[in-house]
């Protein structure tokens, strides 16, 4: 699989703050990565989850571009958001349906119109994640693990090429988080992950630290991790 | 926080009322939810109720689960029962608990008795008029997630009055309400954002 470019170019994301004041939350940033794993560490409230928002135009920069295989997050948004799949901290804000077999038939109801077509892909899916014995049960019956695998079935199920996740292992154990960690390692996508577990972060082939809505540190992972270790021993 | 009773999955079955056409059951539950507006007296509630029960015991739903859908609403039933009683009397109170009651099981017995891809196809069916305007994909979409937010708000009160009682304010209708509203827009903005970065409320697409 081609890699898809992700770029930024001087972008910014300012936001109102009360009394018509405003404040810049990130940036200005830009970065160009192609890269097969990316993860992004910092301190809460550094602007990890506003970069990475921006990669599928959850967000949108108040200045400069942002472009995923070279199509524009502003005005191709729907076409960045088939490229990039987004998943969240909390499975259950991701799940909407009662049950996972709903909901990725929910993810293809665009690409499957017939529904026995649409019926047999997302058995396709739940099979090929191993959640095929899950797929019909309440999705509040799952274990926090069982729910977070669920939700990456939903969202790649439409085969996105990137998928960026937001500190999926936040709410997760140590067994969860491996198995979190081995089902990201069988995936051919472009994986761009927040993280505040280091283990997880080492994961990758380029690893961003992000401190006060800039990035500060962008290279090989052990070197990353240990600047941002430096970082918060120093501040 | 959890999804209780009957609006929590789809619960496979024959019955008549599995197999009613999806328009007949959206009428339905329309024409219930319309009933607490002309409904004049606490009795015809009851008696609605009596034939919902009968209706959802009788398609073969358990009767634990309509049991406990309704046990999810119960917090909410008791704050607006004890208001109108105040306001407006027992009578009064009763009727419009009951109505509440009432359009609620009627919501509950249809996600229970029709599996929610069905729902939104049919939705979609039914939204086609509208395409001028509307996306029907979306439009049912919406309606689909407002039918299972239902149970989702009833939740959210019960999960908020355990925390009210440990703080001791159980009897303050502020410590009630104020932090259901606010969980609930929460709810309602990582919802929204969820289905935003799938894509879902995307126009559809060109190609
Ligand atoms: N929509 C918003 N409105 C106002 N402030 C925001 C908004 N989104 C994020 N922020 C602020 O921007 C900063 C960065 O947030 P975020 O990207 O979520 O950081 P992180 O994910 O690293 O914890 C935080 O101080 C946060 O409070
Ligand atoms: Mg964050």
């Amino acid at each position: 699989m081609d890699r898809t470019t992700l770029e930024l170019r001087d972008a910014t994301v300012t936001v109102p703050t009360g009394a018509a004041g405003t404040r810049t939350i990130l940036g200005p940033v830009s970065l160009r990565a192609s890269e097969r794993r990316i993860t992004v560490v910092g301190a809460n409230g550094s602007g990890k989850s506003t970069l990475l928002r921006l990669l599928n135009g959850l967000v949108t920069p108040t200045s400069g571009t942002v472009t995923v295989g070279g199509q524009d997050t502003v005005r191709e948004g729907a076409a960045v958001r088939r490229v990039v799949a987004f998943a969240f901290t909390d499975p259950l804000s991701q799940l909407v349906m009662p049950t996972g077999r709903e909901d990725v038939e929910l993810s293809l109801r665009r690409s499957h119109r017939s529904r026995p077509e649409r019926a047999a892909a997302a058995q396709a899916v739940l099979e090929r994640f191993g959640l095929a014995h899950l797929a019909d049960q309440s999705v509040y019956d799952l274990s926090g693990g069982e729910r977070q695998l669920m939700a990456l079935a939903v969202v790649l199920a439409t085969e996105p090429r990137v998928l960026v996740l937001d500190e999926p292992s936040t709410l997760l154990d140590l067994r969860n988080t491996t198995l979190l960690r081995r089902t990201l390692a069988s995936l051919e996508q472009t994986v761009v992950l927040a993280t505040h577990d280091l283990d997880l972060a080492r994961d990758a082939d380029r690893t961003l630290v992000v401190d006060a809505g800039r990035i500060v540190f962008d290279g090989a992972p052990a070197e990353a991790v240990a600047h941002y270790r430096a970082l918060v021993e120093h501040s | 926080m959890n999804g209780p009773g009957l609006f929590t999955t789809h619960v496979p079955g024959t019955s008549w009322l599995h197999r009613a056409p999806l328009w007949l059951k959206l009428t339905g539950v329309v024409l219930v939810g319309t009933t607490t507006f002309w409904f004049t007296s606490w009795w015809q509630a009851a008696l609605l109720l009596v034939a919902l029960l009968a209706v959802g015991l009788g398609a073969g739903l358990p009767t634990r689960r309509v049991v406990a859908s309704l046990r999810a609403l119960g917090p909410v039933l008791v704050l607006l029962g004890a208001f109108h009683w105040w306001t407006q009397g027992l009578p009064e109170a009763t009727r419009i608990v009951v109505g509440i009651a009432n359009a609620y099981l009627a919501a509950g017995l249809l996600t229970a008795t029709t599996p929610v891809t069905d729902m939104l196809d049919g939705l979609v069916r039914g939204a086609k008029p509208l395409r001028r305007w509307l996306d029907p994909e979306v439009v049912a979409l919406t309606l689909g997630i407002m039918l299972r937010s239902v149970p989702w708000v009833a939740g959210a009160f019960g999960q908020v009055r355990v925390s009210a009682r440990a703080r001791g304010l159980e009897r303050s209708p502020r410590a009630l309400v104020l932090p259901v509203v606010i969980h609930t827009v929460a709810y309602a903005r990582r919802t929204g954002e969820a289905l935003a970065a799938r894509g879902l409320t995307d126009p559809p697409t060109d190609d």
